[in-house]
C-alpha cells in the first residue's frame, strides 16, 4: 500500500477535477546511487507534502530519478517541464546536479526547492533556487561552536569526504573554526569508497586531538563509528548531518553510539512538538520508514509551496516571488529566503545515550549566519 | 539506412519535444564518443578504460576555459581534442605494450588519477563541485541554444565523425586493426606494426572523447567528476557491444537505444534500473553481434562483387643466398632452445628443417621471423644483417611464414584474409584485394574468395594461409608443419605449390614432421636435437644418419626415393 502512494498521487491528480490551478510539482530526486537513501527520504517528503496538500488542492506529482550524474537531472528538468504546467520542482540534494540544472531552471523559468546543502548553488545569482536546509554556512558553524563554545575543546581532527560535500563542508569547518580561534590539529579527506577506515582514524588520533569531528557521507560515517567504537576511542566525536539519519543509526549497535553527537537540521524522530510527532507518524504511516532533516526540510519546502499556491500563486514565477519574499512557519524551523534562495538559518546538535538509537536534541542555533565562502 | 536517418530527422524536426531533443542531443554525444572507441576497441581490440577518462578531459578543457575565461569554440573545441591527443600519446606508448586485462586496467588508472587531479585541484577544476556557468556552444558570435539547434549542431558533428571512422574502418586502418585484434602475433609477421596501429587508434579514440567531452559540458553547462567517472566509460563500452563491435552505425545505433532505454522506463523509479537491466540482457541476447549484426542477419547484404585479379609488383628475381644464420643461440630460463644454430637458405632452395619435439624447431623460424630476440648470433636476409629486428620490418625485408595452426580471423572472408597481407603494401583496400585475388587464383582457391574463414576444413585453411604468404611476394617463405592433416592427395598438391615457388625463386625453409612429404620435397635438411645441429646435409644422408635415426626418426632408415631435389 504505501509504495502505491506516488501512484495514487499521480491518478488522483491526473483525475481529478481539481489540478492545484494546473500546475504540477515534479519531484526529481537521487534515488539510486549513492544518494539514494537521502534522495528517497526527500522524494517521501516530497509526496508526503502533496498528499497532505490544503484542503481543496490536489497536486500532481511525476517522480524522476536523476541518478547522480548532472546530465540525467537536467535532462529530468527538461522532461519534467514538458508535462504541462509546472508550479515548481523538487530538486536534487546533489551539489552538482544543482549546479547543472540551474541555468536550465532560469530559462525554463521554474522554481528548484531542494534541500541540497552542499556547494555554492545559491552564490550563482540564480533567483529560481531554494534551499530548505541549512547550508554549510549554517551547520558548520553551528558545528564548530558546539565543539569550540559547549564541548570546550580546542584540538579537533577533521575527516572529511573527497566529494562535493565533503570539500564544502570542509573549507566551513575550516572557516568556522579559525573564527573561533581554533585550528584543527588534523585534516583529511577520504574517498566515499573505502573500506576501511582504520588507517585515517589512527593517523587523526596520533595527532593527539580531543575531539573528532567528522563530515562525512551515511555509510561511511557508520563505519568510521564503528571501527572508532571497536578501537576504544576516548575523545567524543561530532559527526555531520548524515548521522542523525534513523538509516544511518540503523547500521550501528546503540552502544557504538554512545557520546556521538551530529549536526542537522532538524530530528523529526527526537519529537520537540506535537506536529512534528504528528509528521513522524503519518510518514512512518505511509512509507514504513523514519523520518529525517532531508525528508522534514523537503516537506516542509513543498508545503510552502503549496501555501503559496493555495493563497494565489498561478504559475512558476508567482510561485518564485512568494517563496523569495515570503515567510513560512515549518515544522523544523521558520523559512525566509536571505536574498539568494537560503530560506533556512537553523541547526540543531543531537546527540546519542548508548541505549537507543534516537538522539536527542541537545542544542539549538537560530539565526545563523555563518561564514558564507 | 538512409530512410532511417530521414525518419530520425522528420522525428527531430517535427515531433520531438525539447526533452526528447535533449535525449536525442545526449545519444549524438555519446555516439561520437563511442566511434573513437569502435576504432580502438572494436577494431584494434584494446579494452582500453580510458576513453571516459578522454570524454573527461575534453570536458574540462572545455569546461575550464568557457567558464572561467569566456573563450568560445573557435579555441575551446580544438582545445579539448588536443589535450586527450597531448595525454593519450605518451600513455599510449608505455601502455599499449600490455595485453589484454593488463592494458584494460593501465588504462583505467589513467582515468583514476585524472579524476583524481579534478577533484583535488579545486582551483582549476572547482573540485568536486565542479565548475558551473559553462556557456553554450559559440563559434563566432553564433551561439548554439538548447533544442533543436544544439541537437542538429551535436548530431552534424556526429556525422562527420561517424563518416571518417566508417572510411578509417573500411580503409587500410580499420582492415589492419582489425588483423592485429584477432592475431597481433600474425599481423606482425604480415609486416604491420602493431605498436604504430595500437597508438594510432588510441591517439584517434581520444580526439573522438574528446570531442563528444566538450559537446556534453555545451550541453550540461556545467562541468563536474562526473564526467571522469566509470559509469561514462561502461555507457560508451555497452553502446560499442549492444550497437555492434567495430561499427560506426552501430555506435549510432547502440548510443540511441542506450541514451532513449532509460528515459523510457523512468517512471517506474527505482525499478527502472531492473527493467533497464534486463532489456539490455535481452538485447544481447537477441543480437549477440549487435544490432548491426542482428540487422544483417534479418536483412542480409547482397553479395559482393569480386575485384578482378591483379598480380602483385614483384622485385627483382633473387639470387643467391636469400636466408643466412649463423651461430645462432636462444634460451629460456635455464632451457637452451637454439645453441649455435647455423643455416643457409638459396634462392630458389628448398630446405627442411626437422627434429623431435622440443629441439629448436619453432623457436628458430620465431627467432628468423622477429617473434623472439637472440641471445647470440646473426641473421642476414637478402643481405642485410636483421639480427633482432622486429617481425613488421623483417616481414617488411621480405620474409613470410606460417605458423602451425593457420591463423586466419574466423570472421573474415577469404578475400580478406589474404588481402590483409597486401596491406602494409597496397595504397588501398580494393588494390589489396586485386593482389589476394590475385594468390588466390594462382593456388587454385580463387572460389574460395568470398567463404568466411570460419568453418574452412584444414586443407583449405592451409591454401589460404600460403596464399597469404604468396601475396606478399616474399623472397623467403618459413612453412611451419604445412602438411599437418592433409591427405596424401593434398600433400601432393601442396608439394607442387611449393616446387612452383621455389622454382620462380623463393627460398623455402620447411619445418615438418611428415618425412614421406618433406624429404622427397627438399635439397638440404637441418635436423636440431635439443637446440643443437645434429645433422645438416642431403635428405638421403638424413634417413641414413644413425644420430638423427636414434633421436628422432626411430626405426631403420627411410627408403630414399627422391630423385628430383633442390638443391641448397
Amino acid at each position: 500500500m504505501r509504495r502505491l502512494i506516488p501512484l495514487l498521487v499521480g491518478l488522483l491528480a491526473a483525475a481529478g477535477p481539481a489540478r492545484a490551478d494546473g500546475l504540477s510539482f515534479p519531484v526529481l530526486v537521487p534515488l539510486t546511487g549513492f544518494l539514494s537513501l537521502e534522495g528517497t527520504s526527500q522524494r517521501n517528503g516530497a509526496l508526503l507534502a502533496l498528499k497532505e496538500a490544503p484542503a481543496g488542492l490536489v497536486a500532481a506529482s511525476e517522480v524522476i530519478d536523476t541518478g547522480t550524474s548532472p546530465e540525467a537531472a537536467v535532462t529530468g528538468l527538461e522532461r519534467a517541464a514538458g508535462g504541462g504546467p509546472v508550479g515548481a520542482v523538487a530538486a536534487s540534494m546533489l551539489g552538482t546536479q544543482m549546479l547543472a540544472m540551474l541555468p536550465l531552471a532560469a530559462e525554463l523559468k521554474l522554481p528548484l526547492v531542494t534541500v541540497s546543502g552542499t556547494a555554492s548553488i545559491t552564490e550563482q545569482g540564480n533567483p529560481w533556487v531554494f534551499r530548505f536546509f541549512p547550508g554549510d554556512a549554517v551547520t558548520k558553524t553551528a558545528h564548530a561552536r558546539y565543539v569550540v563554545e559547549e564541548l570546550k575543546k580546542t584540538r579537533p581532527a577533521v575527516i572529511y569526504q573527497t566529494t562535493a560535500y565533503g570539500q564544502s563542508g570542509k573549507t566551513h569547518l575550516e572557516a568556522a573554526f579559525r573564527a573561533l580561534g581554533v585550528n584543527p590539529v588534523f585534516q583529511e579527506g577520504v574517498d566515499p569508497a573505502a573500506k576501511d577506515l582504520l588507517p585515517v582514524l589512527t593517523k587523526a588520533l596520533s595527532a593527539n586531538p580531543d575531539v573528532l569531528v567528522l563530515h562525512l557521507h551515511a555509510g561511511p560515517t557508520a563505519l568510521l563509528l564503528r571501527q572508532a567504537a571497536t578501537s576504544g576511542l576516548k575523545i567524543p566525536v561530532v559527526a555531520g548531518s548524515a548521522m542523525h539519519q534513523p538509516s544511518t543509526a540503523a547500521l550501528l549497535d546503540p552502544a557504538e553510539l554512545k557520546g556521538v553527537c551530529a549536526e542537522t537540521a532538524a530530528s523529526p524522530v527526537s519529537g520537540g512538538s506535537p506536529a512534528v510527532a504528528a509528521f513522524t507518524e503519518s510518514y512512518r504511516a505511509a512509507f514504513g520508514k523514519e523520518p529525517d532533516a532531508f525528508a522534514l526540510g523537503q516537506y516542509d519546502g513543498m508545503r510552502m509551496v503549496l501555501a503559496a499556491v493555495q493563497a494565489g500563486a498561478k504559475s512558476a514565477d508567482d510561485v518564485r516571488k512568494a517563496l523569495a519574499a515570503g515567510r513560512h512557519d515549518g515544522l523544523a524551523m521558520s523559512y525566509a529566503s536571505d536574498g539568494k534562495g537560503n530560506m533556512a538559518h537553523s541547526a540543531v546538535i543531537v546527540c546519542y545515550d548508548g541505549k537507543t538509537r534516537i538522539p536527542a536534541l541537545v542544542k539549538r542555533y537560530d539565526n545563523v549566519t555563518g561564514v558564507v565562502k | 539506412m538512409l530512410a532511417a536517418a530521414l525518419a530520425g530527422l522528420a522525428y527531430a524536426l517535427f515531433f520531438a519535444s525539447p526533452y526528447g531533443l535533449r535525449v536525442l542531443t545526449v545519444a549524438g554525444v555519446y555516439a561520437l564518443a563511442a566511434f573513437g572507441f569502435q576504432i580502438l576497441f572494436g577494431l584494434g581490440g584494446a579494452l582500453s578504460m580510458a576513453q571516459g577518462a578522454f570524454f573527461g578531459l575534453g570536458a574540462y578543457v572545455t569546461g575550464i576555459l568557457g567558464s572561467r575565461y569566456g573563450l568560445d569554440a573557435s579555441v575551446t573545441f580544438p582545445l579539448s581534442l588536443l589535450a586527450p591527443l597531448l595525454v593519450a600519446l605518451p600513455v599510449g606508448l608505455a601502455v599499449l605494450r600490455l595485453e589484454s586485462h593488463y592494458f584494460a586496467l593501465a588504462t583505467l588508472g589513467v582515468a583514476q588519477v585524472l579524476h583524481l587531479l579534478a577533484v583535488n585541484l579545486p582551483d582549476l577544476t572547482g573540485g568536486a563541485n565542479g565548475l558551473p556557468g559553462v556557456p553554450a556552444f559559440a563559434l563566432f558570435g553564433w551561439v548554439a541554444p538548447r533544442g533543436l539547434p544544439m541537437a542538429a549542431l551535436v548530431w552534424g558533428v556526429a556525422a562527420v565523425g561517424g563518416l571518417i571512422g566508417w572510411r578509417l574502418a573500411r580503409g587500410r586502418l580499420g582492415r589492419s586493426l582489425e588483423l592485429v585484434r584477432d592475431d597481433p602475433l600474425a599481423a606482425g609477421c604480415l609486416g604491420l606494426d602493431v605498436g604504430r596501429l595500437r597508438l594510432t587508434a588510441f591517439a584517434l579514440s581520444a580526439v573522438y572523447a574528446g570531442a563528444a567531452g566538450a559537446l556534453a559540458v555545451h550541453t550540461q553547462r556545467v562541468v563536474s567528476p562526473e564526467v571522469l567517472e566509470f559509469p561514462v566509460m561502461v555507457t560508451i563500452l555497452t553502446i560499442a557491444v549492444v550497437g555492434g563491435r567495430g561499427r560506426m552505425v552501430g555506435a549510432v545505433l547502440g548510443a540511441l537505444l542506450l541514451i532513449h532505454l532509460p528515459e523510457w522506463f523512468r517512471g517506474l523509479e527505482r525499478s527502472y534500473l531492473i527493467v533497464y537491466g534486463a532489456a539490455l540482457l535481452l538485447a544481447i541476447l537477441v543480437a549477440p553481434n549487435g544490432l548491426t549484426g542482428l540487422l544483417e542477419r534479418l536483412f542480409p547484404p547482397p553479395p559482393r562483387a569480386l575485384p578482378d585479379a591483379v598480380e602483385p609488383p614483384a622485385g627483382p628475381r633473387a639470387t643467391g643466398e636469400i636466408l643466412r644464420v649463423e651461430d645462432l643461440s636462444k634460451s629460456f630460463g635455464g632451457v637452451r632452445a637454439l645453441d649455435g644454430v647455423s643455416l643457409s637458405v638459396q634462392a630458389g632452395a628448398i630446405v627442411g628443417l626437422i627434429g623431435p619435439n622440443g629441439s629448436g624447431k619453432t623457436t628458430l623460424i620465431n627467432v628468423l621471423s622477429g617473434l623472439e630476440r637472440p641471445d647470440d648470433g646473426a641473421v642476414w636476409i637478402g643481405g642485410r644483417d636483421r639480427t633482432g629486428a622486429p617481425p613488421d620490418q623483417i616481414a617488411r625485408a621480405g620474409l613470410a611464414r606460417s605458423f602451425q595452426a593457420a591463423t586466419l580471423p574466423n570472421h573474415a572472408s577469404v578475400l580478406e584474409a589474404v588481402a590483409a597481407a597486401r596491406l602494409p603494401f597496397d595504397r588501398s583496400v580494393a588494390e589489396a584485394e586485386a593482389h589476394a585475388r590475385w594468390a588466390l587464383d594462382r593456388l587454385g582457391a580463387g572460389d574460395l574468395a568470398l567463404r568466411p574463414c570460419h568453418g574452412l576444413p584444414a586443407a583449405l585453411r592451409r591454401r589460404v594461409e600460403l596464399a597469404r604468404a604468396l601475396a606478399r611476394r616474399p623472397s623467403v617463405l618459413l612453412l611451419d608443419e604445412p602438411a599437418a592433416g592433409l591427405t596424401d592427395a593434398e600433400k601432393a598438391d601442396l608439394a607442387a605449390h611449393l616446387r612452383r615457388l621455389a622454382w620462380e625463386g623463393m627460398a623455402l625453409l620447411v619445418v615438418e614432421h611428415d618425412m614421406d612429404f618433406l624429404l622427397p620435397l627438399v635439397g638440404w635438411v637441418l635436423c636440431l636435437d635439443r637446440g643443437r645441429t645434429l645433422y645438416a646435409g642431403p635428405p638421403d644422408g638424413a634417413r641414413r644418419d644413425a644420430a638423427v635415426i636414434a633421436a628422432y626418426l626411430g626405426g631403420p632408415a627411410v627408403r630414399d626415393d627422391s630423385d628430383d631435389e633442390d638443391g641448397a
